[in-house]
């Protein structure tokens, strides 16, 4: 909810005249409750659809089929294997993109003849999904996971490297300007000023292309994978299961989410000061 | 100690035409003395500041601090800024100690100036705050003992009050006419309120509009050490007619033509 709403909303009868802290507390109460029954009526819903023949089986599985279908997987421990796979595919890649695009974008920001160097090539590799690399990268690599790591590599390595640029260019030159006053060094400015100056928009950026390395790796092991989640999904859909392709693709949902909120945890740990800004 | 020669400053703006901020202005500040400049907006004061803080050059003329032309970034120059300029990422003492850092000055004597300093300001207490969970006049504290600590032979000063409520103004002032009476630093004040040069100031210099120079220099002959309950004196009345007189000319001419 935005605080416009917030401030717009007409006072709710039970809450009026109660203080504006418990108000809050009432109302995120309420919310939570919307959420579980706004999820409750869609799986009655969708429970309906499939016990009373609305939809076929054959398209739409009942949320029991799903269910059971995800208890086997999980009892099974297939389902953390594949996991297991594409997250060490996806953290494997990203950090490699990171290693790269990271210290280069600094770079670039800071010097303007490297940022020429390498703008025509950003320029050309940007607009290509990292699908059209998969031909290219089995070629070369083979389908092993080398070859994944390189989808997910060149997936994120160009957003990563433009959020960092943008981030370093827009540190406030007066704090540049500041701290020559105090007298610091060229090497003293980038340790003091550039890289803390940057690092908020440099972490917002990974966590961007956190999500968009985890899209590149479903599509690999889409195309060419034994294991991983992508690979799980779509044997499933080959043997007709139904079931376990929407088990795969909670699977993905919530892998992603969990390392959202893991990615969060260490940006708040990383950037002190700006935690009293985001309350 | 503090010298400007014959300098002007034109820029070249975007239809090419030149814009000269000043022109042909020459000044010198004595070591010791307290300088403020007084002038309308746009009359080219912040430009003669970043000159002697060496963020500029000169067009023409030449700036000098003891006798030595500034030709780059002048540590020795300190700068206070109106809109602060602290690091976000720093705590208030990590913002004190930079200069100090930039030194190569060891670390338990850092802290141990740097705190001198934060007390100094009245901001004890706080030295592990960050700036954003200060007040402006907190904040602008902090800009000052940062550049105190870093020990700069002379204090430039943009408007550094601006900012500030006239309560809080008030208060800072009479916190830097006491840091002033303690550590003499020779300081060139910027402002466009005649009470505040008043003052803080030994002399007041009044500038013309644009393109600048030096129109008056009014010694300011109130006895120190002053508090704000001079402004209440008849010589206080005499000398702020006598500025304000210089000042309103200066006003009148920026004004009127855009009417």
């Amino acid at each position: 909810m935005t605080p416009l709403e917030e401030e717009d909303a007409p006072p709710e009868l039970p809450l009026a005249g109660a203080s504006p802290e418990r108000r809050r507390r009432l109302r995120a109460r309420l919310a939570l409750l919307l959420k579980v029954l706004s999820v409750s009526a869609f799986l009655a819903l969708w429970s309906a659809a499939t016990s009373l023949g609305w939809i076929s089986s054959v398209f739409l599985p009942s949320p029991g089929a799903v269910a059971a279908a995800a208890g086997k997987l999980v009892a099974t421990g297939e389902l953390w294997t594949a996991v297991l796979a594409s997250t060490q595919r996806v953290l494997l890649g990203f950090a490699l993109a990171g290693a790269v695009a990271v210290p280069l974008g600094i770079v670039m920001g800071v010097w303007w003849p490297a940022k020429a160097i390498v703008d025509p090539f950003v320029s050309l590799l940007r607009p290509l999904p990292s699908i059209t690399w998969i031909p290219l990268s089995i070629l070369w690599l083979g389908i092993g996971e080398s070859q994944k790591v390189a989808i997910v590599f060149m997936g994120s390595w160009v957003y990563i490297l433009l959020y960092t640029l943008e981030s370093t260019k827009r540190v406030d030159p007066l704090l540049i300007r500041a701290a020559r006053n105090l007298g610091a060094s060229d090497l003293a400015i980038m340790r003091e000023v550039i890289l803390p100056g940057a690092l908020p928009g440099i972490l917002a950026g990974l966590k961007v292309t956190l999500a968009i390395s985890w899209s590149c790796i479903i599509t690999a092991e889409m195309v060419a994978a034994q294991s991983g989640l992508g690979a799980l999904i779509w044997f499933a859909k080959d043997w007709g299961n139904l079931s376990l392709v929407l088990v795969g693709m909670a699977g993905i949902s919530l892998t992603v989410l969990a390392t959202d909120l893991l990615a969060e945890r260490l940006e708040r740990l990383l950037l002190p000061w700006e935690r009293y800004r985001r309350g | 100690m503090l010298v400007a020669e014959r300098v002007s400053k034109a820029y070249g703006v975007a239809s090419g035409v030149n814009f000269m901020a000043v022109r042909e202005l020459s000044l010198a500040v004595a070591e010791g003395e307290f300088v403020c400049l007084i002038g309308a907006s746009g009359c080219g004061k912040s430009t003669l500041l970043n000159m002697f803080a060496g963020f500029i050059q000169p067009s023409a003329g030449r700036v000098l601090l003891r006798g030595e032309p500034i030709t780059r970034i002048e540590p020795r120059c300190g700068m206070v800024f109106q809109s602060y300029a602290l690091f976000p990422w720093k705590t208030v003492r990590g913002n004190v100690e930079f200069g100090l850092k930039m030194k190569g000055v060891a670390p338990a004597e850092r802290r141990r100036v740097a705190d001198r300093f934060i007390a100094l300001v009245k901001l004890t207490g706080f030295e592990d705050r960050y700036p954003v969970e200060l007040s402006g006049g907190m904040q602008q504290r902090v800009t000052l003992a940062r550049i105190l600590a870093a020990d700069p032979e002379v204090l430039l000063m943009d408007e550094p009050f601006g900012a500030l409520d006239a309560l809080t103004r008030q208060v800072m002032q009479e916190e830097l006419l006491r840091i002033h009476e303690e550590s003499r630093k020779t300081t060139l004040f910027i402002t466009h309120n005649i009470d505040e040069a008043l003052i803080l100031a030994d002399r007041i210099v009044v500038m013309s509009a644009r393109p600048g120079r030096v129109k008056a220099v009014v010694a300011n002959r109130l006895p120190r050490p002053r508090q704000v309950s001079i402004q209440l004196s008849r010589e206080y009345g005499e000398l702020k007619s006598e500025i304000w007189g210089q000042v309103q000319e200066e006003v009148r001419k920026y004004v009127e033509p855009v009417r």
